[in-house]
């Protein structure tokens, strides 16, 4: 990591608001939708329905905030900037720790809207420890999420770049069960669900609302899921920046 | 290999597909000396400064920059470089940019001081993206000088600059060259070569075809070329005269290229209607020309 550098890309992050408006706009905008409408006494495996949606919301958010925080690597790819840093002394693992951080951070303020926009609008009541241990565990259900943004940063072409993101993080979302649940999907979504990991980081999130706690299995598939994909972003990442 | 060597490649080579980009390059550039790089689209210039530089990888051969690899040199921040395009970004401030390059280097020069030494100190707050073609270079310059580098490498670095903007380079460049960095710049602007090189490596065909002070190139096509108009010249005749190398004509335009021009116009006056007569000496880009299409005034006779 290089602290200079981090810097560096936060104020250029924070003066780029587009993205990071979208991603905080669409998840509200969408629990507005689906989540205000739900009567309020609804209630869906152990958690009341607002709050599942609200979840899923904040996830979606963080999650699309973090895949496309990687696409500022097409940019950069394109423009020759990764050919600048090579002729510094930047250690190139240091580039790559650096966009991870970014991603993580970009992904902060669509959780924490959208769960002020529960807490308040959708009057969604959890304890202390509750909102903690969701923020947190949603927060963590970023990386993988992150690390699918290094890939098609290293990937992708700056102008296909948004496309792709934007198709990517709507397909993970509508078939990993974030917009709809998949409980009222036909089985056979079920079995699609699972094999993307929103299904798998939504899980884990709306489990700490339940009251067996964070479902530590769900929890270490979504671990799983960050290092196979963490892996794959190193493997491109290393053919991106092979030296002689 | 000793300390007064900044750059030595030997016998390096590089193929991309069917192309033979770079075909056996043997450079050596000692400490202080600033050489400029020259050769035609093509001629292998680029790829000889990417594997200098430790972006490409060479098929065959050895690189050392002061006595390591390019990747060492570029670690300690031995080599700044400017590229000839891109390598900056875009939503980025000038000023951003270049705290964010010191900030990667050990030993940088203040901020301050590159965009005083760039002539940008205006510019500090101004994005990237509006600058012209001109201004960005002088950032990438500005970029190439702040880790105080005892190398400095240049791609092409006047390309789309105007003529001013061209000599207020120069003139900075002047500057580092003054204070002992050891400088490889790439060109195609030949003046540029003359004027601010003490050495010109030209390439051709992946190969160095000439290496020497812009003088010793020049000097490598001595003789001079008469031109004049003879109605029905004897061109046979012309040719076998003691002091010419070679004729050709234009119409009833006849060009001279002599050994001896002297000899050669006291015969064109003494025997032939020849008048409109001119005498010029061969400047650089006569002697590049020469070399790089291999005739190099060989004396072989080539009439149009």
């Amino acid at each position: 990591m290089n602290r200079n550098y981090l810097m560096f890309d936060i104020r250029r992050t924070l003066r780029n608001r587009r993205v990071m408006i979208f991603a905080i706009l669409m998840p509200l905008v969408l629990f507005a939708i689906f989540g205000l409408t739900i009567p309020k006494d609804a209630a869906a495996g152990g958690i009341s329905a607002i709050a599942y949606v609200m979840v899923s919301m904040a996830m979606f958010g963080s999650m699309s905030a973090a895949m496309s925080s990687g696409g500022v690597i097409a940019a950069e790819r394109d423009g020759g900037w990764n050919r600048t840093l090579r002729l510094t002394p930047l250690k190139p693992q240091a580039y790559v720790i650096n966009k991870v951080i970014l991603s993580l951070l970009v992904a902060v303020p669509p959780l924490i809207v959208v769960f002020l926009f529960g807490m308040t609008v959708g009057h969604v009541h959890l304890s202390a420890s509750q909102w903690i241990t969701v923020a947190l565990v949603s927060w963590l259900g970023a990386l993988p999420f992150a690390a699918i943004g290094l890939v098609i940063g290293y990937v992708a072409k700056p102008d296909s770049m948004q496309p792709i993101t934007g198709l990517a993080t709507m397909l993970i979302a509508a078939f990993g069960g974030l917009w709809l649940p998949v409980d009222q999907m036909p089985s056979v979504m079920k079995h699609i669900a699972q094999l993307t990991p929103a299904y798998w980081t939504g899980l884990t999130s709306r489990s700490a609302l339940t009251a067996g706690g964070v479902d530590t299995q769900a929890l270490l598939v979504v671990l799983g899921w960050t290092v196979v994909l963490g892996f794959i972003a190193l493997r491109r990442y290393r053919a991106d920046t092979a030296r002689a | 290999m000793t300390t007064t060597t900044a750059v030595s490649l030997v016998g390096v080579t590089k193929k991309y597909g069917a192309v033979q980009a770079v075909a056996g390059v043997d450079l050596s550039i000692r400490v202080g000396e600033v050489v400029a790089l020259l050769g035609p689209n093509g001629a292998g210039k680029s790829t000889t400064i990417e594997m200098l530089l430790g972006l490409v990888r060479p098929d065959q051969g050895s690189v050392q920059v002061y006595g390591g690899t390019p990747s060492e040199a570029i670690a300690n921040g031995q080599i700044g470089v400017m590229l000839q395009s891109g390598g900056i970004i875009e939503d980025a401030k000038v000023g951003e940019l270049l705290n964010l390059v010191a900030g990667l280097h050990t030993k940088p020069m203040p901020v301050q001081e590159a965009l005083d030494r760039a002539g940008i100190a205006d510019l500090y707050d101004r994005k990237m993206k509006g600058l012209s073609g001109g201004q960005k270079q002088r950032v990438r310059f500005a970029m190439a000088i702040i880790p105080q580098p005892e190398l400095i490498v240049l791609d092409e670095p006047t390309t789309g600059m105007d003529v001013e903007s061209r000599r207020d380079f120069w003139a900075s460049m002047h500057a580092e060259t003054a204070r002992g960095r050891t400088v490889l710049f790439a060109t195609h602007y030949l003046e540029e070569a003359d004027a601010y090189a003490d050495r010109v490596v030209l390439m051709r065909n992946g190969k160095i075809v000439a290496d020497g002070t812009a003088a010793q190139i020049k000097a490598s096509v001595s003789g001079r070329t008469i031109r004049a108009t003879i109605p029905g010249a004897d061109l046979t005749a012309l040719a076998a005269l003691p002091g010419v190398r070679n004729v050709e004509t234009r119409g009833d335009v006849v060009l001279l290229q002599c050994a001896d021009s002297d000899d050669t116009l006291r015969y064109l006056l003494g025997n032939t209607t020849a008048h409109d007569i001119e005498v010029t000496s061969a400047d650089l880009e006569d002697a590049v020309l020469a070399i790089s299409d291999g005739s190099a005034y060989q004396g072989k006779e080539s009439v149009a």
